[in-house]
């Protein structure tokens, strides 16, 4: 499973999820923080549909751990202030890069919380087209 | 008469700040950060936008530590940001991913997708609501457990599987209403890296209207449509909602499927509509519409139509009118600039206006003489 939707499915989804992923690997194998979880900045950049030009928006907070596991270094980068969780997300993408044989046991977790997430984003659209105009033709 | 330097106040100074504190917390109570991120949705909003920030926790700390002062608020974390590395620049965040939650147009009724009218205090009647002197958190629970219960049920009976909703731009450049448009790749500049300088690029445009001054956006945009301006806008469409963030591997050459997603950030997006008449062959005048574009963090519709009035305005300048001249708008909108400036005059200016008064005294004096002579 490639690094984008994994992520997708790891931030989106339950915490415990990743919790237990890191924790299999903690169990059985070594590991090296490099780089502590630490804040920095992520820069925005947006395309504007007037012109269809480029901007930055801003920048969103986000924290940001480094791991080495064997010869792989992963990295867990995350949105606000979430340093074990962005430790997790580390240990994690080393695992997958390193190609642990943990992982190949992870793919089906990881399929079954996208399918509760797609399930929950259903609902969530439902929610929101409740809130949908529906315009009726009055005699006057 | 010479300069004399001089140094106290430390003492003073001291108790001024423990004096602040004590106006923060004289009534005995403290309010919460957490309570702040939950009930002052509006004022977050505002302070990340102004700073440039998005961190609703973060916002809400300044907003505490400011007594609920969105100016100052947004001192503090503008001055927090200048403490952090940019750890990377996003991938490119496109208009069509917004998980949108409200989405009306003004100019047609019936668009495609639909309007939908999300949350938004557009339909209520503007009534001080007295039952919420006696909210508690009990009550809220109940209200929140029924809310849940009755989606719920309503749910089982829907079954949306898709929430892609076109633009109406797109519908509109389908129609030959408004000239086509490729992807302009050009990589932007950044305000907060480089001195703005002018004429500015559309970039830095754009990074200073959605970092300006709620108010001071929303002034200028409401000076050009009461006639200091030459527009008359209509909402094309606003759309609230999230977008997704993605970044690429510092080190790998990846394909996009090897980026790492790394959340998602509220914003409010706003395309407004300006009709034109343009000269074709022979003569032939028709009428096209010209977009104005306006985004920032948060749900804040005013801020983002305004400065989508702006940004036409600063494609259209025109030496009749002030908000159409970039340098009077950019170099002005700006909170912590703006009120820096006009907060520094409380500063001892003890040197510049003595000599001020040692000027005035000295023409007084001549004046006198001349008078005698005379």
């Amino acid at each position: 499973m490639k690094r984008k939707r994994r992520t997708e499915i790891l931030i989106n989804g339950s915490r415990q999820l990743a919790k237990n992923m890191a924790s299999d690997i903690e169990k059985y194998y070594s590991l090296e923080v490099i780089q502590e979880p630490q804040h920095g900045m992520v820069m925005l950049k947006t395309r504007e549909t007037a012109q269809k030009s480029l901007f930055y928006l801003g920048e969103v907070i986000v924290t940001e751990c480094k791991v080495m596991l064997k010869d792989s270094i992963g990295i867990g980068v995350v949105i606000g202030d979430q340093p074990e969780f962005a430790y997790q997300l580390a240990v994690i993408d080393a695992a997958f890069l390193e190609e642990v044989p943990e992982t190949a046991r992870w793919i089906g977790l990881l399929q079954k919380e996208e399918s509760k997430i797609n399930e929950d984003r259903k609902s969530y659209y439902n929610d929101i087209l409740k809130m949908k105009v529906s315009f009726e033709n009055m005699d006057v | 008469m010479g300069y004399v330097a001089v140094k106290g106040g430390t003492k003073a100074i001291e108790e001024s700040i423990k004096r602040l504190k004590y106006e923060r917390v004289h009534k005995g109570s403290t309010i919460e950060v957490e309570k702040i991120e939950a009930g002052l949705r509006g004022l977050i909003d505002q302070v990340m936008s102004e700073s440039s920030l998005y961190s609703e926790s973060l916002a809400s700390l300044a907003i505490k530590q400011a007594e609920g002062n969105p100016e100052e608020a947004v001192f503090l974390l503008r001055a927090y940001r200048s403490t952090l590395p940019r750890k990377h620049v996003s991938r490119v965040i496109e208009s069509e991913q917004m998980l949108v939650e409200r989405r009306i147009s003004a100019s047609f009724k019936d668009i495609p997708g639909g309007q939908i009218l999300g949350a938004t205090t557009d339909y209520t009647q503007r009534l001080l609501d007295f039952n919420l002197l006696e909210e508690t958190e009990e009550k809220v629970k109940e209200w929140l457990a029924q809310f849940h219960s009755e989606q719920m049920e309503a749910n089982e009976e829907s079954h949306t599987t898709d929430l892609t909703i076109p633009k109406v731009l797109d519908y509109l450049r389908g129609e030959g209403l408004i000239a086509p448009c490729e992807n302009n790749d050009q990589e932007p500049r950044d305000v907060t890296r480089e001195s703005l300088d002018f004429p500015a690029a559309r970039s830095q445009r754009l990074q200073v209207l959605t970092r300006g001054q709620t108010g001071a956006v929303t002034s200028l945009a409401y000076a050009v449509i009461r006639g200091y301006g030459a527009l008359h806008p209509t909402v094309g469409e606003l759309r609230v909602g999230s977008f997704p963030v993605y970044v690429d591997h510092p080190l790998e050459d990846g394909d996009d499927e090897d980026g790492f997603y790394i959340g998602s950030i509220k914003t409010t997006e706003v395309e407004m509509l300006m009709p034109v008449t343009v000269e074709k062959e022979l003569g032939k005048k028709e009428i096209e519409f010209e977009i104005g574009y306006g985004i920032c963090f948060g749900q804040n519709e005013t801020k983002a139509i305004a400065m989508g009035i702006l940004d036409h305005c600063l494609e259209n300048p025109d030496p009749a009118y002030p908000s159409h001249n970039e340098e009077f708008v950019l170099y002005h909108i700006d909170a912590v600039e703006s009120t820096g400036f006009i907060s520094h005059l409380k500063m001892p200016h003890y040197v510049t206006f003595q000599s001020k008064l040692d000027a005035a005294r000295k023409t007084k004096t001549t004046a006198e003489k001349e008078e005698v002579r005379g």
